[in-house]
């Protein structure tokens, strides 16, 4: 199950969050966990270059893309491995939509897309797509190519 | 100015930079949704409010009901549309509003006509968003429509239907199990995704069907299956299957092994992982089975991506618990790993090292290690002093440097959970390990001097005051705790005067000095302090007599269960009578069994005090003694692990543990009634010791009653030879009577009806008679013992499948400590030797050296010596090893 998937800009405020199977209560531990994670570690790192971290049975792979932090939570058979695999998605749907690694500017210009790509790739906790080009099609409700 | 949600520093003033959501509201925004009804839709700005709506929804705005019902009807106006663009932007914000069920109903039918539309995008779409919010009555009536979705050409639709049906099989399963075939038709799907996701829903419909996953994964495995993703989930199926078969095939080999191995040599890096985790999460892998898996993980150690990186070195962390030797070869590419940026992948490779290391590489690694820790966060340093801890324990002779290390640690910045785990590694040592125990005490008092954490002064003033004054030199520890009385506050000042009194009634020769400082005392500031240091002296300056009743009050461990104290302090009312402690109930009270499994689920989070075997056979002696029948048994020598009799989530749980003395054993058998109708009362096991000639039932305690959940004993008690290894097979047979309990009223009926219910056999064997007792230097230990006692044999032990495994065989039968890391075989050995230390019943020190080898045939020789004071003890041992 992937428990969520979460935006922050440069201050650490949430630009969007998805949760799935965690409880209402806990919601704001995540957040704040995370935020401080990436404040912690994120500083000097490449665009799309990405961390890891687990703590018990859940993983955590995070990165940064322009002015944006992106957290991806899973856990059982979303291990670090499959969740580096979706957030490369969301990263390759994020540049696809705004052109190149967002500025916070871009990326709240975009909200309305970013919110359609990641409504394909992550539907309640499951990967659903993993192709920027399908998922640029899908967005416009365009049937897949390959198809 | 209007004040952004998204950022906090409004001194921003660069225009460019605003939030195109500067100064949004919710009311303003509510407003604009009026749009939805105009006549003449406009696409964009429709589309625009959406987003704006989702931004308001993202940032964790809540609509009232009023809202949130006008909003969604007016989106539901939106179907008239035709913009494409517009109508996914629907079908997300009404999946976000998840609408209540009374208002779904406006948008059914509209979502229904999509779900039958020749525009595969919109039936994809529907099936999502009905799926999302809708209940099980309507999904009857859709169900048609999902199950030819499933098969749908257009790989969105199909993956659209599955993943719903994931969903739905949580809250519908008996509709979801029904598209059993069609599923299994998009298994076969040529679409990557559409197999991943038909493969994790076939697998769900299945899963409680062995037989079924058995059959799915043995025609995969021989499919071809596309996606990646597919591939690593089938992965994990085959992993459960093969756990699930139990041991290999009669062939010897392993059941799907090819397929996992053929797996590492996938074009894909999360295949290749996840078959080199589920390789190494075999039941008993051997080496052999081992390396190739070993060698990949390898590679992704040097790996330029940090998530490999991280998994490579988590699995072989895993594997190093269990199978250091086989992950020695990897000790370089992890040394390197130890500067990683990334903090939990150098965390990991130090743990790792320190498992698979040798005794040579201590120093070495210990060097870089002190480097690394200076800018690591506190939970990873914890981690490493626990792994510290372990490398101690294992190589004892290197007590000095790992000591020092942790004392240098000790002294730097550093939180709570940290010191403790410091200081209890400390204290573990000093406990293992008789030769760092002068140092490592010093190390505490220094600790003490500087020390902010109340509780953990106050845990080292009491550990110094059992241990201090059995040390050469006690008085050099006075000025340490006397220091405390000066600078401490009122807890830590209470503990330091219980910790001189300890040092006085030990001490003979310190103990005027001890008077002394107590009388000091008596003008502090605290009650409790004062009232102690009272105490203290009026029972220290009694009598030579009670002095072993002053020791058994200031030594002496509370025999009291600590809950039953609170409770009868609690019943107890002010009268003339004095409160009596003897008048408190010994017996452990029960602890209901929802407690229990709710302990058992919580996290034993970094914080949590360690659960040492000391303290369950402390508590089992104290249960002991409280039965007034056991009480001439003598000291209790050992205490088994708990022996399983009935098999998991029967009507009746019950385990037992084999309380060892030294003409007595004792079965303590733990009971559950897991039935909420049932009262069990006079509950007893009748044990049948035909098998064991040497044992002779002596009395039997029976539990008075049982109900449901809440745990309790019943125990029975054997003679046998004083002294002797005695061994024997005994078959039990729970017996009770049983009681009806009205659900509602939670009352039992009068009469109950006596039953009967067989439980699995239990045997004492050779190895419950030993103690594993570590030695730290098992070189000077054996020299020590000398060759007067020592008795060699050689023995057979015929074909084995590895050489490990025979050592391991040879390790358990006898119940000892292995010594100095040798109970591991490295791999391709053909000869080994491994030292075992323990404590034979009569408190006889034993130390065995196995010398192990291997002949081309896979026959087993090995040659046994045991060294021991009591010449018969070694005969034992030897006999235990003939016999088994």
């Amino acid at each position: 199950m992937i428990l969520a998937v979460l935006f922050a800009n440069a201050e650490g405020n949430i630009l969007i969050e998805r949760f799935h199977g965690v409880p209402a209560e806990e919601r704001l531990h995540w957040r704040s966990f995370l935020v401080k994670l990436g404040a912690d570690n994120l500083k000097g790192v490449k665009n799309e270059e990405l961390l890891v971290a687990c703590h018990k049975s859940v993983y955590i792979v995070y990165t940064i893309l322009g002015d944006v932090s992106i957290y991806v939570v899973g856990k059982d058979e979303y291990d670090e491995l499959a969740l580096s695999e979706v957030i490369f998605t969301i990263t390759s749907a994020v540049k696809d939509v705004c052109g190149k690694p967002p500025t916070e500017r871009r990326f709240l210009d975009k909200y309305g897309r970013i919110c359609l790509c990641l409504d394909e790739i992550v539907w309640k906790g499951y990967l659903e797509n993993t192709e920027k080009e399908r998922i640029k099609r899908l967005i416009r409700l365009k049937p897949p190519t390959e198809f | 100015m209007a004040q952004s949600y998204v950022k906090k520093d409004d001194d921003r003033d660069d225009e460019v930079e605003y939030s195109p959501f500067m100064g949004i509201e919710k009311g303003a925004v509510l407003q604009e949704a009026r749009v939805f009804n105009d006549p003449q839709l406009d696409a964009r700005r429709c589309s625009q409010v959406i987003t704006k709506l989702l931004y308001l929804l993202n940032q964790g705005e809540t609509f009232t009901k009023v809202e949130a019902t006008e909003v969604f009807f007016s989106v539901t106006k939106l179907f008239q549309s035709r913009d494409l663009g517009l109508r996914r932007m629907v079908y997300l914000i009404i999946k976000e509003l998840s609408p209540s069920a009374d208002e779904v109903i406006i948008v059914t039918s509209s979502l229904m006509k999509d779900m039958n539309s020749k525009t595969d995008m919109y039936r994809a779409n529907a099936i999502r968003v009905l799926c999302r919010i809708t209940d099980g009555t309507l999904l009857t009536q859709i169900e048609r429509y999902l199950k030819q979705a499933v098969v749908d050409k257009n790989p969105v639709v199909a993956s659209a239907a599955l993943v719903s049906g994931i969903h739905l099989l949580q809250t519908n399963p008996e509709i979801v199990k029904r598209w059993s075939n069609e599923v299994q038709e998009a298994v076969q799907s040529r679409a990557a995704l559409v197999q991943f996701h038909a493969l994790a829903l076939l697998h769900q419909i299945r899963q409680n069907d062995r037989l079924a996953v058995s059959k799915l994964v043995t025609s995969l495995t021989r499919g071809n299956v596309r996606s990646p993703l597919a591939q690593c989930l089938l992965i994990r199926y085959t992993s459960q299957v093969i756990r699930e078969s139990g041991n290999n095939t009669q062939s010897g080999e392993r059941p799907f092994y090819d397929y996992l191995e053929s797996c590492l040599r996938h074009k894909s890096e999360m295949v290749i992982f996840e078959a080199a985790k589920a390789i190494t999460d075999l039941n008993g892998v051997t080496s052999r089975e081992l390396t190739p898996a070993i060698t990949v993980l390898q590679l992704f150690l040097s790996s330029s991506k940090p998530v490999l990186r991280f998994a490579a070195v988590r699995t072989l962390n895993k594997v190093a618990m269990t199978h250091p030797m086989a992950v020695t070869n990897c000790n370089i590419d992890m040394e390197s790993l130890i500067s990683d940026q990334n903090r939990s992948i150098a965390t990991l490779a130090i743990t790792t090292l320190l498992k698979t290391g040798n005794e040579s590489s201590v120093d070495r690694l210990m060097k870089q290690i002190t480097n690394f820790m200076s800018d690591i966060a506190d939970e990873f340093k914890i981690v490493v002093v626990e792994a510290i801890r372990s490398l101690c324990l294992k190589f004892p002779l290197k007590y000095r440097s790992l000591m020092n290390f942790l004392s240098n640690i000790l002294r730097e910045e550093g939180g709570f959970d940290y010191k403790k785990a410091i200081v209890d590694s400390i204290v573990i040592l000093i406990r293992d390990i008789p030769d760092a125990k002068e140092s490592g005490l010093l190390h505490l008092c220094e600790f003490i001097e500087d020390c902010e954490f109340t509780y953990l002064s106050t845990q080292i003033l009491h550990f110094l005051g059992i241990e201090g004054p059995k040390t050469l030199d006690p008085s050099k520890y006075i000025r340490y705790i006397y220091n405390r009385v000066h600078l401490e506050n009122a807890t830590v000042r209470a503990s330091a005067v219980s910790t001189l009194a300890k040092f006085g009634a030990s001490v003979d020769a310190l103990k005027p000095r001890i008077f002394v400082l107590l009388r000091r005392c008596l003008f502090d500031s605290d009650d409790e302090v004062r009232d102690r240091a009272t105490l203290y002296l009026s029972t220290l300056g009694g009598d030579i007599e009670t002095d072993i009743d002053v020791r058994d009050f200031l030594f002496g461990s509370l025999d009291t269960p600590l809950v039953n104290l609170e409770t009868s302090l609690k019943n107890y009312e002010p009268s003339e009578e004095a409160f009596d402690i003897n008048l408190v109930p010994k017996e452990v009270k029960s602890q209901p069994l929802a407690d229990k499994k709710a302990a058992g689920k919580k996290p034993t989070g970094l914080g949590a005090p360690p659960t040492g075997p000391a303290s369950t056979v402390d508590s089992y002696e104290r249960l002991l003694l409280s039965i007034p029948e056991f009480a001439n048994f003598g000291k209790l020598f050992k205490s088994s692990a708990a022996v399983e009799l009935t098999e998991a989530e029967t009507e009746y749980a019950v385990n037992v543990v084999k309380h060892i003395f030294d003409t007595h054993v004792v079965f303590q058998y733990n009971c559950i009634n897991t039935i909420p109708e049932q009262l069990l009362e006079d509950v007893i096991v009748i044990v049948d010791a035909s098998e064991a000639e040497e044992f002779s039932q002596v009395f039997s305690k029976p539990l008075r009653s049982l109900p449901y959940d809440s745990p309790g004993q019943t125990f029975v008690a054997f003679e046998k030879p004083d002294g002797s290894p005695a061994t024997g097979k005994f078959s039990n047979i729970l017996k009770f009577i049983v009681k009806e309990v009205d659900p509602t009223s939670g009352e039992a009926e009068d009469d109950g009806v006596e039953d009967e219910y067989q439980l699995e056999d239990l045997e004492v064997v050779a190895a419950d008679y030993i103690l594993k007792v570590p030695v730290s230097n098992f070189r000077n230990a054996w020299e020590s013992l000398g060759p007067d006692c020592e008795r060699v044999d050689e023995y057979g032990l015929g074909p084995r499948e590895s050489l490990s495994e025979a050592v391991n065989t040879v390790i358990n039968l006898l119940g000892m400590q292995p010594c100095e890391g040798t109970e591991v075989v490295p791999p391709n050995s053909r000869s080994h030797t491994c030292l075992l230390s323990g404590v034979f019943i009569g408190d006889v020190k034993v130390l065995v050296r196995l010398s192990f080898g291997l002949d081309g045939a896979k026959d087993v020789a090995m040659k046994l010596a045991v060294r021991s004071d009591d010449e018969t003890v070694s005969d034992a041992i030897h006999e235990i090893v003939a016999s088994g």
